[in-house]
Parts: structure tokens; sequence; C-alpha cells
């Protein structure tokens, strides 16, 4: 069959691509005339609009870097495609250009900044705004200190004045930012909710007036010597005193009650000398710090070899078995003629069409060894995923049912790919099927799937969801560290990052996360460049 | 040439021009809105199933206040996640929490301290205004707590009395199991992964604690009771309970929940959010606290509440913002509507005395004298371990002894903590 189609075979395939070159040009040529013309202003004038409004906001927020590089691009973008012959290799590159630049590198480089800065639980503000929050928390009422019911007013002048009455004695008051002045009995009446409802010689603030002085209430100060009475909220003040003191020249706290000393420490933290960390801390650029974690804590260091010999492990015999079986299905469903074939081939690809976390969820009630179908239609008793070894198997296994599709389609493609006429060759030589095998479609069918087998590597090098959904890294290993037993450096990663310390650290994670990166780009590069010699045996 | 240059300098024109033409309604549009008084809003995050209430009690005190109230419903989780990264513009004033985030968020400097009225204050179990107090320095209350959740036993009266002391409760379910292959003595949902917080009242009655408190009242991380002698002393009962199968780690929560429905289990530890499963699955049922084992096994407590966001400060609302949570959401009317639509327990004491539901009236009884879950960020690194702990001592056959199972999760979270 192939001999008599192949003689007609490249005529065929030319004029078919002389047809698909045809129609771009066609409609290259459809849009370069004056519908062209206006197409692109249009596209252009939407692009500008965009890039118009993005400005706005980035200048109202105060991203002037931003509003920089981002006109700098529009009218980059807007020159290219105006100008009319000389830029058109650009005209090409911009947009994907541009989308490499916003989706890979400047997540890269926002994630590469990130691990230099102690962004974490507790490191989320600027200095000041740390500054300012640790005096509000430290506020606490002093002895006798006194609550007031209160309503903001306005006096004879217009000033902003508190109206106080003290909870405990019913005594009224003014509160001004001066000070505290007693007010003649009973100028001062309270509504039967116990709130001021009117008081003599004030105006007090209803409505939108009140609303307008919120922004003064917020920061409203009766001083009471060391102490000071605030309001809280509309209807309450309460006299509180700070029990740290900011030294602003020496940009230290110190404790009044028994002069402790808290110092910057470089890592966005107050700390006294007994180690005592005043909350809430600043984020700030902690250079290599974390880094140095990485290489030095003990939490990271001990398990790290296990562990990383686990991930290994785990990515290789996923990617090895999935291409085995995928492989094996697609020569065993490569028959022309066999019933069912499109039954069968869409039943096998079930698994990769339902939603991984899902799978992954179900099979970790299929795997409960007490209770789990597994272990009762096949009258088993194995610990599935309560034994550290059982449970390594069992995540290889759901690995294995989630990835062979994937590799079943490539395979069934790929094969159709090799020339026949070369298997045909071999068997006339007189070459048996595992011979034909092994010598000519292996070979073959490597060319094509060994960059994905590659990629698939180093996508399960990372593959935290099944770990964390299947096991959760578990069970606990019994050599006693915080890692468990089924964890792979990328869940590892999670739990240091977000079950340790504060909770979460985000500059830990991404410095952890550049050292994996680093390490699966090296597997990557050797490996792919290795798969070269697979080329020669064309 | 010069044709060329008009024709791109046409081109520029037009493109400008659409420009200008697009963006310029809705910049023109932005600055009315902002500038009326009349709009000042404050924005609320609440979950799904507290949003209408949220909204309709809020709305009350908004317009004695002259003030209009915006709910965005967020997923739970999300509200605590989000709020880390949220633009100052969109962000919201008052949040809908858990009183855990409690000190992850203090210390992110996220949330500000309130001050209620004493009057309004002593309307709240202590434990409640507790769950939200934190302070490495000042312990200082960041929140006003409007629902109370925690875990009970229900029993399954047709199949076992209520027990009235530990010994009973193990001598039935011990008895029930065995009558059949596939009942269970105790549903108590762990899985691979553990749950230490439906294990807790196990834990508590054997008088382990997670972390001890400093002399100010604060938690202190340093302080694990996981490794305290005087739970380590009563660690050989939970090998005890592994052998005879009262507690089966390889029990999760489906798996649980399944056998009691089923009859398969005459006890069940679980919480209110399974009150209308309960109601419907016409099983005879008692909530009751688990007995006493060596000390009373109480449960962990969840509280649900309000918080005031650093936002509101910028956003000019923060005054009232802290009167909407300190005083108004905290007050028993608002706290029965708030507390009724998430089908939990009202913090407020009036409030609490109001509920006429028997299960939630059961499940609050089981909750006396429960814990409020640590609501220091350390915490992260104490459940998973803790679990753990659990789940290695009594998977049944092969399982580890349950003190070098709890020392070494004590160990590790130390570790961890750091």
């Amino acid at each position: 069959m192939s001999a008599t189609v192949a003689p007609g075979e490249p005529p065929a395939r030319r004029s078919a691509s002389t047809v698909a070159w045809s129609l771009p040009a066609r409609a290259i040529a459809t849009f370069s005339g004056t519908p062209g013309l206006v197409l692109k202003l249009v596209l252009l004038g939407l692009l500008n609009a965009l890039s118009l409004w993005a400005a706005t906001i980035l200048a109202r927020d105060g991203h002037w870097v931003a509003v920089g590089v981002l006109a700098a691009v529009t009218l980059a973008v807007d020159a290219i495609y105006l100008s009319s012959r000389r830029a058109v290799p650009l005209k090409f590159l911009i947009p994907g250009t541009l989308f490499l630049v916003a989706f890979q590198l400047v997540p890269i480089a926002y994630n590469v900044n990130i691990a230099f800065t102690n962004w974490s639980t507790g490191h989320q503000l600027t200095k000041v705004e740390a500054i300012d929050g640790i005096k509000r928390n430290s506020l606490a009422p002093p002895e006798d200190g006194r609550t007031y019911t209160m309503a903001a007013a306005r006096d004879a002048d217009g000033e902003l004045v508190l109206v106080l009455v003290d909870e405990a004695t019913g005594d009224p008051f003014v509160g001004t930012r001066d000070g505290l002045r007693p007010l003649p009995e009973g100028s001062v009446a309270l509504d039967e909710m116990g709130l001021v409802q009117r008081a003599e010689g004030y105006r007090l603030l209803r409505g939108q007036e009140l609303v307008a002085a919120d922004p003064a209430l917020q920061s409203y100060v009766v001083p009471t010597g060391d102490a000071a009475i605030r309001p809280e909220g509309l209807e309450l003040a309460v006299e509180l005193a700070p029990t740290l003191v900011y030294d602003a020249e020496a940009d230290t706290f110190t404790r009044k009650e028994n002069g402790v000393v808290f110092r910057d420490n470089g890592r966005g933290s107050f700390v006294a000398a007994s180690g005592e960390e005043l909350e809430p801390g600043w984020r700030t650029n902690v250079g290599a710090h974390n880094f140095r974690r990485v290489a030095a804590d003990p939490l990271i260091r001990a398990p790290f070899v296990r562990v990383f010999i686990w991930t290994i492990a785990f990515a290789t015999l996923t990617v090895l078995l999935s291409f085995a079986l995928g492989l094996f299905l697609a020569i065993a469903l490569d028959r022309k003629g066999m019933r069912f074939l499109r039954t069968y081939r869409s039943l096998l690809v079930i698994p990769y069409a339902v939603p991984a976390f899902l799978s992954l969820l179900v099979w970790q009630g299929l795997l409960n060894d007490d209770f789990g179908v597994v272990n009762r239609v096949l009258h088993l008793d194995v610990p599935w995923l309560f034994d550290a070894n059982w449970a390594k198997a069992s995540i290889v296994l759901v690995s294995l049912w989630l990835t062979f599709p994937y590799f079943f389609l490539i395979s069934l493609g790929a094969l159709q790919s090799i020339p026949a006429e070369l298997v045909e060759a071999a068997r006339v030589d007189g070459a048996g099927p595992l011979q034909v095998f092994r010598k000519i479609t292996l070979p073959l069918l490597l060319i094509a799937v060994a960059p994905l087998l590659i990629a698939s590597f180093a996508f399960n090098f990372n593959n935290f969801g099944n770990i964390y959904f299947l096991t959760g890294g578990g069970p606990a290993s019994n050599d006693q560290d915080v890692a468990g037993a089924t964890d792979i450096l990328i869940s590892y990663t999670y739990k240091l990052a977000f079950e340790a310390g504060k909770g979460q650290d985000f500059g830990l994670a991404s410095a952890i996360s550049i050292a994996i990166f680093f390490i699966v780009g090296t597997i990557s590069v050797v490996s792919f460049w290795r798969t070269r010699a697979l080329e020669n045996v064309r | 040439m010069t044709k060329r240059i008009t024709r791109a300098l046409m081109g520029m024109l037009t493109v400008a021009g659409t420009a200008v033409l697009l963006v310029a309604p809705s910049a023109t549009a932005a600055p009315a809105s902002g500038s009326t008084v009349t709009n000042t809003t404050i924005r609320i995050w609440s979950d799904r199933d507290r949003k209408p209430a949220v909204e309709r009690v809020a709305a009350a005190w908004a317009a004695s206040r002259g003030v209009t109230v915006e709910v965005v419903e967020k997923d739970f989780g999300k509200i605590r996640d989000d709020l880390k990264t949220v633009q100052a513009a969109t962000a919201p004033d008052v949040i809908v929490g858990a009183h855990d985030w409690t000190g992850e968020l203090a210390a992110d400097g996220s949330v500000v301290p309130i001050i209620p009225r004493a009057a309004v204050s002593k309307q709240f179990p202590g434990y409640a205004l507790d769950a939200f107090s934190y302070g490495t320095s000042v312990k200082r209350l960041y929140g006003a707590p409007v629902a109370l959740e925690n875990i009970g036993l229900v029993v399954n009266t047709k199949l076992a009395k209520v027990p009235t002391d530990f010994a009973s409760l193990q001598k039935q379910a011990l008895a029930f199991k065995r009558k059949k292959a596939g009942n269970l003595a105790i549903a108590v949902p762990q899985g691979a992964n553990g749950d230490a917080y439906h294990m807790y009242p196990f834990f508590s009655g054997l008088c382990g604690y997670v972390f001890g408190t400093n002399k100010s009242g604060t938690l202190n991380p340093k302080n694990i009771g996981l490794r305290s002698p005087r739970f380590l002393a009563n660690t050989p009962i939970i090998d005890g309970w592994n052998k005879t199968g009262l507690v089966n780690s390889k029990v999760d929560y489906g798996t649980a929940k399944d056998a009691f429905l089923k009859g398969k289990a005459a006890f069940w530890i679980t919480g209110p959010w399974e009150s209308d499963t309960l109601k419907q699955s016409g099983i005879s049922f008692r909530i009751v606290q688990v007995p006493a084992i060596k000390c009373k096994s109480v449960p962990f407590l969840g509280v649900q509440g309000f918080m005031v966001t650093k936002f509101a400060k910028q956003h000019g609302v923060e005054t009232f913002a802290k009167n909407l949570v300190g005083d108004y959401m905290m007050s028993a009317s608002a706290q029965r509507s708030l507390a009724a639509a998430n089908g939990r327990y009202p913090a407020n004491t009036t409030a609490g005395k109001q509920v006429s539901d028997r299960v939630l009236q059961q499940f609050g009884a089981a909750g006396t004298g429960g814990v409020p879950m640590p609501n220091i960020p350390q915490m992260a690194a104490v459940w998973s371990e803790l679990g753990g702990a659990w789940v290695k001592s009594t998977k049944g056959a092969g399982a580890t002894k349950a003190r070098p199972a709890f020392t070494t999760a004590a160990r590790n979270i130390a570790a961890k903590i750091g």
C-alpha cells in the first residue's frame, strides 16, 4: 500500500503547503489596505487606552518607575506598528517578547526579589507603620485608669473637643488637646442608653459632621500626665498609657516598667538583648540571610539527602513507569482494524481528563487500609498510606495512574511518524518483533519523546499536588525529623515555609524555590545535552 | 518621504485620540463619586453563610450613623490570606474572622486593638474575649466574638446509654465494636494526615495541652505541653486504646460520619456543622462532653467574630468601624442573628440564653471549660505534628508507642518554631 502512494506523495504535499501559505498571504494582503490600517489604528487605540488607564492607577499609587516603563513600552509598540518597512521583524517579535517578559521574567524577578527580603508573618508593614503599630499595641490602662462615655463636639470657637462623662463617678469633663477640664455638674445630660445627649455650651457632632471628623478623632489625644485619653469608637474614651517609649534619635524602644531596650536588629524587628521581639515588625531587605538559612539550618540540612534521594526516585519512577505503560498500551492499540479501538483509547485517557486533585482524594479513600475498597476487594491487608515504604509505593502507583495517559497519547502520535518501510525492511531482514522494537521503534520514538520525558521529570520533581493531596508528606518517618516519609523537596519546602516559625515565611520559601530551580535546571540541562546523542540514530 | 511622515503622524493622532476618548469618561467619573461626602462607606469582608445577616445587621447600624456599608463576599479562609496582599483602595475596614487568626494578623499589624465598654464586655464569657486577645508585650483585644463552636460526643441513644464516666464509655464502645465486624468503637476522625482538632478531647483528658502560659497570661510557644510529664505519664493509656481498638487512626472523616449514620458506631465526635445531618438522620441522639479520663476531656473552642483592619484608619472611618465592631456587633440582638446565620452558638451570654435549638444547646454544653485553640502564629507548627503523633500511635498493628510518638512530635514542634 505504501508503495503505491509513495510516488504521488511529494507533489501532493507541495501543493498542500502552497495552499496553506497562500491563505495567510491573502489575509495579509486584505489587511494591508485601508481596512487593515483602520483595524490597526483601532487595536493600537485600545492598547493605548488600556495603558493610559493603567498609568492613571499606577500614578495614583505613586509607582512612577512603572508608569515610565509602561509609557516607554506603549510608545515603542506604537512606533513599531506605525512605522512602515524598517521594523517588520520587530512587528512579529514584539507580542511574544512582551508575553515572555510579563509571564516569565517578571514573576522570576519578583520571586528573586522576595528571596532577599524577610517577608513573612509579622513582617508586612513599612518601618514607619510598624513603629506606629508597636506604639499603639503597647498602650495599656494605667493604674486607676478611667473610662469615659464620650461624644465628639465643637466648642464655641468651633474647635473639636471631647465631651466626657466618667463611667465610674458620673462626673462631666471636657477633653481638649491641652488636657482634661471639669464641667459644672448637670451640664451634660445622658439618654436612657447611657450615651451623651447634650452638653451645655457645646454642639455635639452628628451625622455627616461626625463622619467628616473621623480622621481627627482617630488621632485625638487628651493628655493626662503620663497617660492620655483617647477615643475608642464613637461613644467611649479610654485613658491609656504607653508601656513602651520610642526614642526617635536612637531608634530604640524602651520598656517603661524595667528599662529593657529594644534595638533594630537589621532584619525588620526591634529586639531586646534577651531575644524578646516586639510585634509588628517590618518588611525589609535582609540580603542573603534566607540563603544562609537554607545552607545552615539543621531543619533543612538534616533530612535533605533523604528527601532529595526520594524526590529523584519519585520523579524517575513516575516518568519511566508511566512511559513504559503508556508505550505498551499505545503499541497494543496501534493495530489497524481492531474493534472498539476508539472506545479503548478514550477509556485510557480518562485518568488524564479528570482533575488530578479529585483523583488524588478519591485514591486516598480507596487506599485506606481498613475501610478502603482496594484492600477489601482484593482481600489484602496492606497499610497503603500508614507505612512509610508502602506510602511511597502508593504515591508512585497513583502518580503512574495520573501520568500514563499522557505518555499513551504521546506515544500513539509518535508511533504514526515512524516510517512503516523501516519496520518492514527490518522484518524482511529477519528481525523478530522484540528486535524491531529495540532497534527500530524505540530509538526513533525516543527522538521525539525524550525531551518530553525530561519535561515530565522536571514537572514531577516539583509535583506538590500528588504528595500534598495523597499523603500530605506523611506518614511521619520513624527516623525522627520533620520531613515525612513521602515528602519531596517542594512539599517539604511548604512545611518549612508555612508550618514553621510564625506560620508564613515567603522569603524563605522563595529562597528554597530558587535553590530547587537550580537543581531541576541542572538536571534538565545535562539530560538535554545527553539526548543529543539520540539524534545520531538517524 | 514627507507623505510617509504625514501618514505616521496622522496614525499617532488617531491612536492617541481613541485612547483619550476611551479613558476620559472613566477618568472624569472617578473623582465625582469620591468627592461627595454622603458616600462614606465601611467595607466588610464576610463569608457566604453570614453575608445576609451581616448586611442586615450592619445596614441598621449604618442608617443610624449616616454611612453606608458594603459587604463583600469572600471564601472564609481567603479573608486572612487576601488581607496580606490587598491594595489599600479596595481593602476592607472590617473582616469576619476566626479567633485563631488573631496572633498572625496582630503580628502582621493588619488588625488593630479594640476596647468595648465594660457594660458590653460583661456580657461575654472570659474565654471568648481571651480567644481574641493577643500580645507578646501587652495583651490586647483584637476582635469582637460573635459565634462559638466546639465538638462534642454524639451518642446514639438507641445503641448505647449516655456515658457518665469514661469507663462506661469505653466498656459500651468496645462491646458494640465486638458485636459485629465493621463496627467502630468511637467514630473519631483522623485519617492518614491526622486530625489534632477532633482528637483534642482525648489529649486534654490525658492532661495534655498545646502551649503553656506566661505569668502575664499570654501563651508561651516555648512551653510545649505534648511533652509535659503529666501527659507523658498517661500515654500508656493510649497504647491500651490502640490495642483494644477504642480509637483507630485509619478512620477518616467520611468513614466516621458514615459509620455513625449507618448505625455502625454508637459514638461520634463531631461539631455543630453536622447539626442538619444529625437532625435529618432520624437517629435519636444526645450530645455530651467526652467524660473525664485523667483530667477533664474538654474540646478545643473555636470563636468567630469581627475585627477592625489597619485600613480603616487610612480610609478615615476607624472610629466608625470600632463603634460597629466593638459596640454594635457585640450587642445581644446583633449577636443572635449573626450566630444563627451560621448555625452556631452566640458568644454573647444574654443572646446564648435565648437559643432554643436543642442541638446547639447540647453542643454549647459540651464545650463547658473548653480551651480556645491557641491563637499565636506558632500554632501553625503544631497541627500536623500533634495529629501525626496520634496517627502513629493509634494505627493498630505496627503502631509506635505513644510516649516516643508524642515526644518526637514535641521535639519537631520546638525545632519548627525555632
